[in-house]
């Protein structure tokens, strides 16, 4: 007797967690949508600051940023994606130094791993979140993070508010 | 009954037309010639709008249980999203597989695609909306739709792949299984309309639809139909043939481009017949709502066509099973056989029982109240 | 006019994979070959004119014999191998044997192809009539063959579960 009242009720549960189940999914069916539709958000569009989309290096308004030319992210790069050219030139005080030329990044060869960012003793480099980074040629990955005429910042002065990109 | 009501947007009015028309201007060997071409083409163009629109409405529908937007890019709402899969699909290469036994390999799509239409012939799609009306029409497409397995069961084998093979034994194991309490719940409604012609069992339905008409045990025969119909197609919680976790894709693994094409055509056919069978059988197939005695409630009902009154039935059953397949995990295939050996098909048999004995006793609705319905 | 080529188009398959289904070296062709033959002669019924003859071969010979003709070659061990061909002593006694089942057939259907003929032209085959032929037990009624067969294959399923448990 005991299996026969236990066939039919274990036939009842089952049809009410079912029920059950479907009225979730029935409350499922109209709450609102969460898909994000990307190109019409654009405006409302929050992207994490932390999301890493391309290497950027902060010039502050006086057009200076902090790369002092080490070398130290060029080695600690895995994939070789950036590449340094510095020059020596002689400041006023007659010292001879070494300054940034050209900071090369290839934005193709870059995965994204922060290594850079972390090892730079000047902090000099940070990723930025902009993330739209398509393009139609290869070549327009590769960018140069220092700017026209930018130079190396003053250690003594007091520096001025960075500005963001 | 229903033919004195004015019917002006109906098919029928068009196809007598038609059919006047052409024998008035031709012999009659050209009219039957000119009207079967015309009817086989309109089946077959049927049969691949339909699957399309299904497709189209499976995900917006699975999308929205999923409190997403699904396919909104391609035309306006998406809606040209399964026109451009089409062609798609038809573009796509079929890859040629070295050592796959060829012969049996290609026929097996071909009796997927092929069971699916013989049975979608029989389907009444409204009033004088039915291409071959056999009076053994339960029998029939119960017959008929099971040659599908045999290509589900040629195609896994023919395949020569381990994936494959696992997913047509499953498949059709539990095609087998479930394919006879769907034909012991149809047979319950036979038992009540007393006939297996679709076209008789609609018209008995014109007040009364007969899961109305049986009231418990209808009930009780048409969720088993849904539930073993879906489980025939091979959906929802039952789609361990083709469970992607364990089997890849199941018997179709090995299928590329157009061929596997014809497969997925096939179950969205199939879900399509099913869901229609369902409302020939259960719910007065393409019959208005009527209301015994109010006549101008008739009227109104009349006055939509009823090929609408049979795609918005199907409809909700295409819904409920969508539904049904957005709710529940995939069962195991041990749990999967008892839910057809020790639930189904004695509750069936029971079923079949009691409804004989509320014809033979009097107790339908329509013998218990015969003015009302 | 277009009966007869119907008749002529499903005769031939008939005959073709009839033909292959018994010379085909692999087991699984043969069994495809053997559906066939059944779908084409179910086609004879419709050709008929007995839906319900038509509907009961497809439902029974190709949805459900063939299904498990096939499941069982699947489940056996090398269904995609070629059959060895038997020794010739075996060959020459099993075709002496079905030309004995032929000519027997033959000859019962040459005797009465005329009275079966002039039934089955008289008889409208309303499918009220055959269940209640089967289920009556009235003269010309099947109630009795009806159940024994249904306990004969009764007895199949205990045999066969006894069987499946003997392990
Ligand atoms: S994020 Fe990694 S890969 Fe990219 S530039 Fe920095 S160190 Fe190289
Ligand atoms: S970015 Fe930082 S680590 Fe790289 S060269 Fe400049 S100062 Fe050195």
């Amino acid at each position: 007797m005991s299996s026969v009242s236990q066939y039919f009720s274990g036939l009842f549960t089952g049809i009410r967690s079912l029920m059950k189940g479907m009225a979730v999914t029935w409350v499922e069916l109209w709450t609102k949508k969460v898909t994000a539709q990307y190109p019409e958000n654009r405006d409302t569009l929050v992207i994490s600051d932390r999301f890493r989309c391309e290497l950027i290096m902060p010039h502050d308004t006086n057009n200076e940023h902090a790369c002092t030319a080490c070398g130290i992210c060029v080695m600690n790069c895995p994939n070789g994606t950036i590449k340094i050219e510095s020059e020596m030139i002689e400041t006023a005080d007659g010292k001879k130094k070494k300054v940034l030329k050209q900071y090369t990044y290839d934005l193709g060869m870059c995965t994204f791993c922060n290594l850079c960012v972390v090892t730079c003793p000047s902090d000099a480099i940070k990723f930025d979140n902009t993330f739209e980074n398509a393009i139609f040629t290869r070549s327009k990955l590769v960018q140069t993070l220092n700017r026209e005429g930018s130079k190396l910042r003053e250690k003594k002065k007091e520096t001025p508010a960075p500005v963001a990109e | 009954m229903i033919l004195n009501y004015s019917q002006p947007l109906e098919f029928s009015n068009l196809s007598s037309w038609l059919d006047a028309t052409l024998r008035n201007n031709l012999s009659e060997f050209w009219t039957l010639l000119i009207e079967f071409v015309l009817v086989g083409v309109l089946l077959l163009a049927a049969y691949a709008v339909i699957a399309l629109v299904l497709i189209y409405v499976e995900r917006k529908i699975t999308a929205f249980f999923q409190a997403r937007f699904g396919p909104n890019r391609v035309g306006q709402y998406g809606l040209l999203q399964s026109l451009a899969d089409m062609i798609k699909i038809l573009l796509k290469e079929i890859i040629h597989i070295n050592k796959v036994d060829k012969f049996l390999f290609y026929a097996a799509p071909f009796f997927m695609v092929g069971a699916s239409m013989l049975t979608f012939g029989a389907i009444a799609f409204g009033k004088g909306l039915q291409a071959v009306d056999f009076n053994i029409g339960v029998l029939y497409v119960t017959a008929v739709s099971s040659l599908g397995i045999i290509g589900v069961l040629l195609a896994g084998w023919s395949s020569n792949n381990k994936y494959s093979m696992i997913g047509a034994m499953r498949s059709g194991a539990q095609f087998v299984s479930y394919e006879l309490s769907a034909g012991f719940a149809l047979m319950t409604m036979v038992v009540l309309s007393g006939t297996m012609q679709f076209s008789e069992m609609i018209n008995q339905q014109a007040y009364c639809w007969n899961i109305f008409n049986g009231h418990i045990s209808s009930i009780i025969a048409f969720f088993i139909y849904l539930i073993s119909g879906h489980a025939e197609t091979n959906r929802g919680p039952f789609d361990l043939p083709e469970a992607e976790s364990e089997l890849t894709a199941g018997y179709h693994t090995e299928y590329s481009g157009l061929q596997f094409g014809f497969f997925y055509l096939a179950e969205y056919l199939n879900m399509f017949i099913i869901a229609s069978i369902a409302t020939a059988v259960f719910l007065g197939g393409w019959m208005p709502i009527q209301i015994k005695g109010w006549e101008a409630f008739n009227q109104i009902m009349n006055y939509i066509p009823s090929y609408v009154w049979f795609f918005s039935k199907t409809g909700v059953l295409i819904f409920f099973s969508l539904w049904v397949r957005w709710s529940f995990p995939r069962l195991r295939i041990d749990q999967l056989l008892n839910l057809e050996w020790k639930y189904l098909l004695p509750i069936n048999l029971v079923n079949l029982l009691v409804m004989v004995i509320l014809v033979l006793t009097g107790l339908t609705l329509t013998d218990l109240f015969p003015n009302w319905f | 006019m277009a009966n007869q080529i119907i008749f002529y188009v499903l005769a031939t398959i008939i005959a073709i994979f009839s033909v292959l289904a018994v010379t085909s070296n692999k087991i699984i062709r043969s069994a495809l070959y053997l559906l066939f033959v059944l779908l084409s002669t179910a086609g004879l019924y419709l050709l008929l004119g007995y839906p319900y003859l038509f509907g009961v071969q497809i439902a029974v010979y190709a949805g459900g014999v063939m299904v498990l003709f096939i499941f069982a070659i699947f489940l056996t061990n090398k269904p995609g191998d070629k059959v060895d061909k038997e020794r010739p002593i075996r060959r020459i006694v099993a075709g002496i044997t079905a030309f004995t089942g032929l000519a027997f057939c033959a000859h019962v259907f040459y005797y009465n192809i005329a009275r079966v003929f002039a039934t089955v032209a008289i008889e409208e085959s309303k499918i009220q009539v055959i269940g209640h032929t089967l289920m009556g037990t009235e003269k010309y009624q099947y109630l009795l063959p009806f159940e024994v067969i249904s306990i004969l294959l009764l007895a199949c399923i205990v045999g066969s579960i006894m069987i499946a448990r003997k392990r």
